[in-house]
């Protein structure tokens, strides 16, 4: 059950470092978090007491004493999924940074209703 | 003013998620479609590592799905940060240790990378972990060495070659097969490297793929300084 | 010829295109456009098999839930034809136009845009849906900052923070549904959904809200649209409006009548369908850039179309996916006389526009023309649309909707025609205008065209509005089509 709550509370610390800071690193770090956090939760499912990794390494390892695999397989496509967000927005805060000379998110809105 | 709000909103949602999240039970047995997939990995996909199995054959789909988001990525990054002018990457190299110990171990990473991505149905691991401790090594040589090159238009056509590979064994899937990325070579015995049909085929392609990928994103990031 | 060359051949030519790049540049341009013919005529031969039945095709050769499914029914055979043929205009429109470097990673990223568009339209299993909504966005993000300025990164950004929320809270869906019914295939979900608890539901139903609204541009989550739809090359301004909002729209739709199809929900839709229509129009009212007031007009629209589909009844989901249509033809119609008169007046502003009517007649005849078709004028196919929506409304008892659509379209009047009347009423500045590429003036006439056929004989297209209607509303039919094969 811990598992769970500390996953929720990644989330929300990740949400309050995107809500709140000025810093963009620290906005897309926020983000990295947030990201973390989901994935925690989502191994955290699969969780089988005693179980062990789902490979059948050993001969006689039965399918009932293994954790569940497809939380593990969605984790990792959504890792990587991650990974391509953060390099993009990585990318638009070099842009930012060559036009306005600051990474603070402030003095950057330009753009209104 | 603003960070009142966000928190009361971030209490609001932390309690409702929480709510629901504890309702979930922890640690019981594996139902549904997960437990269809640890009894027949073996027999339906001849894959020892069953998360390997899902990922590519079962769900091959969603794999194929995130390798075009790593390649949009890279191309995105290309995109935005596309600028004419040479840029270099650090004006010193690093200190004399760095440099000595990582010409020693970027052959090891590199090949502990090619180990993990080449045993995927066997071990933990697979294509993406292993190009990622590629990507990793590279990295490290970057950081040690200023004049450390990789060449581009290599690195382009590998993973355009690796990318199209993928595509190309779905489609045999379809055509010798009955659907798409269906595994169609023989699977052999469970634990053998050369086991499991098309797993191991496709694992070795995404592993060059992330691989060369996420070595030249690495360098468009890094070559920021005139 | 199987649903999955819709998402297979384009990305076989999206990891081509580098290869063929460092040999010539220009054989770069043609290949989406190869791609999306090949892609049109396919979805159009297996239009007719898609209506009759649906095509469940699985992938990797292993039976649903254990794999993944694509469903080819009557609405995503309507979709993909829609997106196909769009795209391709789009392409044509954009083979001139885009003449920033780098343009092989335009083409790139504009065909993935499409493939992802089309990929969210056809999957039959949640996670799969997630993974096309991710490739969709980046390559959103992407092209939304593709003109390297500093209004387009900005707008990126804010794109990208509001977009991976949307993404989180639709993971975080997909967790809570996983880990109470241990399958993700969409069929199968709702088979199993009420053996979820209610307090649940209603949590994974708010979370899907917030991820899918924030890309179909529900209010309040359409904070993003507006400036990411200026900002992006007009070309890609289109296939935000025309495509992506489209199949966003449809999946969460589908969602909802698939899972959560209670009275409820629907008055919900309906509520913040008009809402959503009431303040965009009202905001594109205040907008000094043309493409700003486009872009909000589009929200608008999709307003509208929310209500349509909220109202739940056969000839509302039949109008909403009419609307769904006419608003791609037009939408992207405007956003390409838009692109060109911006490109000529040298500035974004509609005061930049005044007399432009005379240097470039066509174009500018191009604009009014989609102006009169989106307000709804007769013989233009925009008016069947609306006429339709708002009967079927109306029959629905739900007369201040229908009060509040039409004070909404006068609305949208007002500020249209004020732009045609600065277009064709205003003394000129003489300026150096060159003419528009033969590629571009080709698209718009081609959208005129079927605009205009579709305004005489709008039962060509309704006639195919049913089978997709009852397809979205027969849920029983969809469970047993989905998991069957």
């Amino acid at each position: 059950m811990i598992y769970y709550i500390t996953s929720i509370l990644l989330v929300l610390i990740g949400m309050y470092a995107v809500l709140v800071k000025k810093n963009l690193i620290k906005i897309v770090i926020g983000l990295s978090i947030v990201d973390n956090g989901i994935h925690l939760l989502l191994i955290a499912i699969g969780y089988v007491k005693n179980g062990t990794a789902p490979i059948f390494s050993k001969a006689g390892l039965q399918p009932n004493q293994m954790v569940d695999p497809v939380p593990q397989a969605l984790v990792l496509t959504a890792i990587v999924i991650g990974l391509a967000v953060t390099a993009v927005a990585l990318s638009l805060i070099i842009r930012l940074y060559d036009h306005h000379k600051t990474l603070n998110i402030n003095k950057i809105r330009k753009l209104k209703w | 003013m603003r960070k009142v709000i966000a928190i009361l909103l971030l209490i609001i949602i932390g309690y409702y998620s929480i709510d629901t999240i504890l309702k979930i039970p922890f640690g019981e047995g594996v139902k549904g479609v997960g437990k269809h997939y640890l009894e027949s990995t073996i027999k339906e996909t001849g894959a020892v590592n069953s998360v390997t199995a899902i990922v590519v054959s079962y769900r091959g789909f969603d794999t194929l799905g995130e390798v075009t988001v790593l390649f949009l990525a890279a191309t995105g990054l290309g995109a935005i940060l596309y600028d004419k002018k040479g840029k270099k990457r650090s004006l010193q190299n690093a200190s004399l240790i760095v440099k000595t110990s990582s010409k020693i171990i970027y052959p090891l990473i590199a090949l502990l990378g090619a180990y993990v991505f080449v045993h995927g149905h066997l071990t933990p691991g697979g294509g993406f972990q292993g190009g990622a401790i590629i990507a990793t090594g590279v990295l490290l040589m970057f950081i040690s060495y200023r004049s450390f090159e990789t060449n581009h238009k290599a690195l382009s056509i590998i993973e355009s070659l690796a990318g199209m590979t993928f595509v190309t064994i779905g489609f045999a899937g379809l055509i010798y097969g009955t659907s798409f990325l269906q595994n169609i070579l023989p699977f052999g015995i469970p634990g053998e490297l050369f086991s499991a049909g098309i797993i191991p085929l496709i694992y070795v392609a995404v592993g060059f793929k992330v691989g060369a990928e996420l070595t030249a994103l690495l360098d468009n990031l890094l070559k920021t300084i005139k | 010829m199987s649903p999955v060359h819709f998402i297979a051949v384009p990305l076989f030519a999206a990891f081509l295109i580098p290869l063929i790049g460092k040999v010539s540049k220009e054989l770069v341009k043609i290949i989406p456009g190869i791609v999306l013919l090949y892609l049109s005529y396919l979805s159009i031969s297996l239009f007719p098999i898609g209506v009759n039945r649906p095509i469940v095709e699985i992938i990797a050769g292993f039976n649903p839930p254990f794999g993944i499914t694509l469903y080819y029914g009557p609405i995503a055979a309507f979709l993909t034809t829609l997106i196909t043929l769009v795209g391709f205009v789009i392409w044509l429109y954009s083979y001139k136009f885009i003449i920033r470097e780098p343009t092989e990673k335009y083409y790139m990223l504009f065909m993935m845009l499409i493939t992802g568009s089309t990929g969210i339209v056809l999957t039959g299993d949640i996670f799969n849906l997630f993974v096309f909504f991710e490739i969709t966005s980046i390559a959103a993000y992407s092209l939304t900052a593709f003109l390297r300025d500093r209004d387009g990164a900005e707008a990126a950004f804010k794109y990208l923070l509001i977009g991976s929320f949307a993404s989180t809270f639709f993971l975080l869906a997909i967790a809570i549904i996983y880990a109470n019914i241990h399958t993700l295939n969409l069929a199968d979900i709702a088979s199993k959904i009420k053996d979820i608890p209610l307090t649940t539901r209603l949590f994974i139903l708010i979370l899907i809200i917030i991820g899918l609204g924030i890309e179909s541009e529900m209010f309040p989550l359409n904070g993003w649209a507006p400036d990411a739809y200026s900002q992006a090359p007009s070309p890609v301004g289109a296939v935000f409006g025309g495509i992506v909002v489209k199949a966003a729209i449809y999946s969460l739709m589908r969602i909802i009548f698939l899972m959560f199809h209670t009275a409820d929900v629907l008055h919900f839709l309906v509520v913040m369908g008009v809402i959503t229509l009431l303040i965009a129009e009202m905001s594109a009212m205040k907008q000094q850039q043309i493409k700003r007031m486009l872009a909000f007009s589009s929200i608008g629209q999709m307003g509208l179309v929310i209500i349509a589909f909220g109202v739940g009844t056969e000839p509302s989901v039949r109008a909403a996916m009419f609307q769904m249509f006419n608003h791609a033809l037009i939408k992207s119609l405007l956003f390409f006389a838009a692109g060109y008169l911006v490109f000529h007046s040298g500035s974004k502003k509609i005061s930049a526009l005044d007399g432009l009517g005379h240097d470039k007649p066509i174009t500018s005849f191009f604009f009014a023309f989609g102006a009169l078709a989106i307000i709804g004028l007769p013989p233009f196919s925009g008016f069947w649309s609306k006429l339709y929506i708002l009967l079927s409304v109306a029959d629905a008892g739900l007369m201040v909707p229908v009060v509040l659509i039409l004070i909404s379209s006068i609305i949208e009047a007002v500020y249209y025609l004020r732009v045609v009347s600065r277009l064709y009423f205003y003394k000129e500045e003489a300026t150096d205008v060159r003419r528009t590429p033969v590629s571009g003036l080709v698209a718009m006439g081609i959208l005129t065209v079927v605009i205009l056929i579709v305004g005489f004989y709008p039962n060509l297209i309704l006639h195919w509005m049913t089978p997709a209607a009852n397809d979205l509303l027969d849920k029983a039919a969809y469970i047993k089509f989905g998991l069957f094969h």
